[in-house]
């Protein structure tokens, strides 16, 4: 079951992923989506500013440890709570 | 005695076709890519033709790579691969580290900063895209063909405006005489087809509107367009060695500066470079009976290239055939050179002369023999190509034929 921040970590995903991968959802793994590791840190950008949180430089390090899209959405639903 | 250095693969791609044998046909036909240009982007630009790649060959080049390069850097690995793979070449663990490349570029990746100057000043992002940089880079496009090959030798960005290419070749071939590879992929890559680059060019007041027609005297100046052209080079013994098919010899080089003006040619510059890639390929005026002209076709240009080419030949000026594939491929700036070397190839290889398309009224000042509008049967043993540019740095290469 997707929420509404994942299905918007989602989409933002699918902006940058290869159009041959096709769906993504939470179960999908990262490496599978044919985004170059620094368009990985791309998405990290693009959702800091959708949602107005910070992530530091090794946090993004942390974040290359992710596996899955559940693993993202999980990190960055910590991220906004920290924040709150 | 030095190594001599042979061409054993050549791949291009530019308006006039995807690959090298498709840009050769229509060279020989005399075929102009020149037309009006395509994007929406560039529709509220004066300069309203050019010769563009309108779609790409299907080039299998993951995504993943990709969305890190720009145009003229796609163009280059596209050129690359197709040179390297005509050449029979196989690079793996045991000679990596003997193949290097350069690549010839005189602008930058132009496409990628109108996008993200678009994105910043007119859509309010907050930042470019996260490769800008490595996409822009000039040094960006020896660096993705070293890459996507596999290329472990000598690799760097080569960068005189329009006589890149012919830099690369040279420094190419530096390598090669001091050992310090075995094999390097030379050429150059554009693409400068970007609002801003054009917007730029129409403020020289140097644009034709019509079409490219050098030497014509109805000539209006210069077109631009977009390509890459890559030459696999290679020294004799090497190419020898693994009974590589020998396309061509790369024979000499010959390189000088104005030292005058940034923009406006010298006679005395040309001429320089000229005598001095004759001196360095062995060769005598009477031995060459092709130039490719750098032939941009502005008055400028095409009357001080003609002056300076009958001070240096002499009586062989008058048989000699001279023409410019500019009028074909139009001004790649960059990448110019390196097509230009694809038409000096091939036209030794098949005994033609590739003509100077869209000409019209002879110029009593360009009265060379510049092969109006159809190709000419002829043997060709020896040809040079000449790049000028912008800052006065010239560089003119000879090819032999094999």
């Amino acid at each position: 079951m997707a929420d509404q921040l994942a299905e918007q970590i989602i989409s933002k995903i699918e902006e940058h992923a290869d159009p041959a991968v096709g769906a993504v959802g939470l179960d999908t793994e990262l490496t599978s989506l044919g985004i170059h590791s620094l368009e990985l840190t791309e998405i990290i950008f693009d959702l800091e500013e959708a949602y107005g949180i910070e992530i530091e430089m090794n946090t993004v390090e942390a974040w290359s440890n992710l596996k899955t899209v559940q693993d993202m959405v999980d990190a960055v639903r910590a991220l906004i709570a920290k924040k709150a | 005695m030095r190594q001599r250095i042979v061409v054993t693969g050549i791949g291009g791609l530019c308006g006039l076709g995807n690959d090298a044998a498709s840009i050769w046909n229509a060279m020989r036909e005399g075929r102009s890519a020149i037309g009006p240009l395509a994007s929406e982007l560039l529709s509220d630009l004066k300069v309203r033709i050019g010769s563009e790649i309108k779609t790409l060959p299907d080039h299998g080049i993951d995504r993943k790579r990709t969305v890190t390069m720009d145009r003229f850097s796609l163009f280059a690995v596209i050129a690359a691969r197709e040179a390297l793979a005509q050449s029979g070449l196989q690079v793996d663990e045991n000679n990596t580290y003997r193949v290097g490349t350069a690549v010839g570029v005189g602008v930058f990746g132009a496409e990628t900063t109108d996008d993200n100057y678009r994105k910043v000043f007119l859509e309010g992002k907050s930042r470019p895209e996260i490769f800008t940089v490595p996409k822009i880079m000039p040094g960006a496009a020896a660096g993705q063909v070293s890459m996507n090959l596999g290329l472990r030798g000598p690799t760097f960005g080569v960068t005189s405006a329009c006589s890149s290419s012919n830099h690369a070749f040279a420094t190419a071939m530096d390598q090669l005489i001091l050992g310090r590879a075995d094999v390097m992929l030379a050429g150059g890559a554009e693409a400068p087809m970007s609002w801003g680059v054009l917007k730029s060019w129409e403020a020289l007041r140097i644009m034709a509107a019509d079409t490219c027609r050098p030497f014509s005297a109805d000539r209006q100046g210069v077109v631009m367009g977009e390509g890459a052209g890559i030459a696999v080079l290679e020294t004799y013994e090497h190419a020898k060695a693994r009974g590589a098919n020998i396309l061509a010899e790369l024979a000499g080089v010959g390189m000088s500066a104005d030292a005058s003006d940034i923009v406006a040619p010298t006679v005395e510059g040309p001429m320089a470079a000229m005598r001095a890639c004759l001196a360095d390929a062995g060769l005598n005026p009477e031995d060459v009976d092709y130039i490719n002209a750098h032939g941009t076709g502005t008055k400028a240009n095409d009357q001080i290239e003609t002056v300076a080419i009958k001070q240096v030949f002499g009586e062989s000026a008058r048989r000699l055939s001279v023409s410019s594939t500019k009028s074909m491929h139009a001004h790649c700036l960059g990448a110019s050179g390196a097509l230009e070397m694809i038409a000096c190839v091939m036209a030794m290889r098949e005994g033609i002369v590739p003509p100077t398309a869209n000409y019209r009224e002879p110029d009593p000042d360009c009265d060379l023999d510049v092969t109006p509008n159809v190709a000419r049967e002829r043997k060709v043993r020896a040809a040079i190509s000449n790049g000028f540019a912008f800052g006065g740095t010239n560089a003119v290469v000879a090819f032999k034929a094999a």
